[in-house]
């Protein structure tokens, strides 16, 4: 065990990895001499090498459609998005191309690979180093989508998305990255795809979210003292479906945190299927914490981004309705 | 190219033999046998859609009489001729235009979107130059794992004007790869001339990139194969990617869904004189290699075949309607088996 933040942990999972298994290639912007503008790929360039660790020219549609031809004939490439904000020009190779080839091919060619990508705001990065477009990938069948909240998920997912045989778009937090340490161990383990964490039992009311709100809803829950059910999703498709119509039977009051716009977010799909599934179970309308349907502001983004009094409210709202 | 040029052009290829040629021919008739074919079965409703590839074959039966068998071809969906010269039976062409269950593709994709992995084919997409990255990847890959044979790719002339086409190039280049790009130039794409869709003079275009270039005469088999050959040996070398323009000429049109004459009614004729095919077989008949009947019997066996097997093809039934929610993933989630019971076929 080592307590570390969660840039170690995927650097240290991605080392062992790379040794593990020596079809694992690491590609894209600046991640071999620079180590990642985040430094998440730190010091593998000088382990394995300028063919095993790729500094790309600045291109995304050239490093993801690459990479996807990497993987569809036998290597294990996990490439780089610098900021999730610049994968856009790869999006046809995302959506049209990466996500459809097994089913294209009836199942004779698949598509092994890992995109990670740091998202969100908080680091004053403006309208392009700050959003949150997990709902644009979360639409597309065939994607499986993580957000690690914590060094230990971000560890174990990341090995779980090694052992994917369909590709996984990882979005690391990029305001969590050094924000907190915590216990990981030292030898691989596995975050299980599509199964939620449970980070408090509680019965007033249930919170669900996952990625960079985890550590505000856990703030404002345990200095406010609620008796809330948290649940952290970690995957976002495809969703823990038991873990969170559990919760909502459960409490009955439900509020959803994220940071990504509320207009057809996660939180949408999400009150969806309770409503569809839950709707006798609950007391007060499903309320949703999220980022502003605005572009991402330079200025004033600690009101864009949802904080402890905005989920507070939420969450008196739900139980006093 | 006139014959006389083209026999000169013989005496620089030198390996070709007469087997060789009239074998070439041979599938050119059947491919071109086969494309018409598929017209019509679309008109009566029988294949859903077709991209035409006459006017094409020559170009494409070069490429494929130079590919090894572990070179690794990434084709866009106008290739008929390809597949055919590389080995690929009509019966596994006519499974995916018919989408029977027979397709090694579970009828998901539109006729003319191939996957015949077997015979070393990647799988082909509907968006236009979007292939030309993963043919780096794949190349990389091949490398990266020691393993033998280069990666070629078709394209057509729209493409090079994509973002894929400029992202397939830069990488390709950079890490030197071993990549063979081929653009079939047919002078269109769907409505627009070639002369609209760039400046430039497509084979100049990989300079830009530090790739090498070529124009070949896509409508001539010998002028293809000599073209090719030396960037074959080129990529073979490894000295890296190379980009071939094969000038070639649609006869028809885009697909089964426009009618050319809107766009190309100063332009079209019935491409005879253009004709790779007519010009093989002149060439055939003048240097006494084959003679009239053997003409006639071609043209005669190959509608017999092309005729023969989609009647048989036709009769293998469709896939499985819940067959839709497999290999969305390794395994369906919860999401995929929920809408699959939802779905009652039985209705």
């Amino acid at each position: 065990m080592s307590q570390i933040n969660m840039v170690q942990s995927l650097n240290r999972s991605l080392d062992r990895l790379m040794a593990a298994d020596e079809r694992v290639i690491i590609m894209g912007e600046d991640v071999g001499r620079d180590g990642g503008v985040f430094r998440v790929t730190d010091n593998l360039l000088n382990k394995y090498g300028t063919e095993r660790v790729i500094d790309t020219p600045l291109n995304e549609l050239a490093i993801i459609g690459m990479a996807s031809g990497m993987a569809m004939y036998g290597l294990k490439p996990i490439a780089e998005i610098q900021f999730q904000d610049y994968i856009f020009p790869a999006f046809d190779q995302i959506v049209n191309n990466i996500a459809k080839v097994r089913y294209r091919t009836g199942g004779r060619f698949e598509v092994p690979l890992i995109i990670r990508t740091p998202y969100g705001g908080g680091v004053r990065g403006g309208l392009y180093h700050s959003q949150s477009g997990e709902a644009y990938f979360a639409h597309t069948a065939g994607l499986i989508v993580v957000t690690p909240s914590n060094p230990y998920d971000a560890s174990g997912l990341l090995v779980s998305a090694y052992k994917s045989k369909d590709p996984v778009i990882f979005l690391e937090p990029k305001r969590l990255y050094r924000a907190a340490k915590s216990e990981v161990p030292d030898e691989q383990f596995e975050v299980e795809i599509g199964k939620a964490a449970k980070l408090k039992e509680g019965d007033d009311v249930s919170i669900i979210t996952y990625g960079s709100m985890v550590p505000v809803v856990m703030s404002a829950v345990e200095k406010n003292q609620v008796n809330a059910d948290v649940i952290d999703l970690r995957t976002i498709l495809p969703m823990d479906i038991t873990a969170v119509l559990q919760t909502a039977k459960k409490t009955g009051r439900v509020v959803i945190v994220h940071e990504a716009p509320r207009t057809l977010g996660v939180g949408a799909e999400i009150s969806a299927l309770i409503a569809e599934r839950a709707i006798d179970s609950l007391f007060a309308p499903i309320v949703r914490v999220t980022g502003y349907d605005i572009p991402f502001p330079y200025s004033h983004e600690e009101f864009y981004i949802p904080d402890e009094k905005r989920i507070m409210n939420a969450i008196n709202k739900v139980l006093t309705y | 190219m006139g014959d006389e040029e083209t026999l000169r052009e013989m005496a620089i290829v030198g390996n070709l033999s007469n087997e060789q040629a009239i074998t070439a021919y041979k599938t050119a008739v059947l491919a071109r046998t086969l494309d018409t074919k598929i017209i019509n079965a679309q008109r009566q409703g029988i294949i859903g859609f077709h991209v035409p590839a006459q006017g094409q074959e020559m170009i494409q039966i070069a490429t494929a009489m130079l590919a090894d068998k572990e070179d690794l071809i990434f084709t866009y969906y106008r290739d008929l001729a390809l597949y055919l010269q590389r080995g690929v039976p009509l019966s596994l062409i006519f499974d995916q235009m018919l989408g029977n269950s027979n397709d090694f593709q579970k009828g998901r994709q539109m006729p003319d979107h191939f996957s015949f992995k077997e015979f070393n084919f990647s799988t082909v997409q509907s968006p236009v130059g979007a292939h030309l990255p993963l043919t780096v990847g794949a190349a990389y890959s091949m490398r990266y794992t020691k393993k033998n044979g280069i990666v070629i790719t078709t394209f057509g002339d729209g493409a090079t004007s994509t973002s894929d086409f400029h992202a397939a190039l830069t990488m390709a280049s950079v890490y030197n790869l071993n990549v063979l790009f081929i653009c079939e130039n047919n002078g269109w794409a769907i409505s627009l001339p070639a002369s609209k869709q760039t400046k430039a003079e497509i084979y100049k275009k990989g300079a830009a990139y530090g790739i090498p270039g070529k124009r070949v005469d896509g409508n001539d088999l010998i002028g293809s194969l000599s073209g090719l050959q030396e960037a074959f040996d080129y990529v073979r070398s490894g000295k890296g990617p190379y980009l071939v323009e094969a000038v070639t000429y649609r006869i028809g049109p885009h697909s089964t869904s426009d009618d050319p004459k809107k766009y190309r009614v100063d332009e079209i004729t019935d491409g005879s004189e253009k004709d790779p095919i007519k010009r093989l077989e002149n060439l055939l008949l003048k240097m006494g290699v084959v003679d009239s009947n053997f003409v006639m019997t071609t043209k005669a066996q190959a509608k017999e075949s092309v005729d023969k097997e989609m009647e048989e093809r036709m009769n293998i039934p469709p896939t499985d309607p819940l067959s839709i929610f497999d290999d969305v993933y390794e395994k369906p989630t919860w999401i995929q088996e929920e809408e699959r019971r939802d779905l009652n076929v039985s209705d």
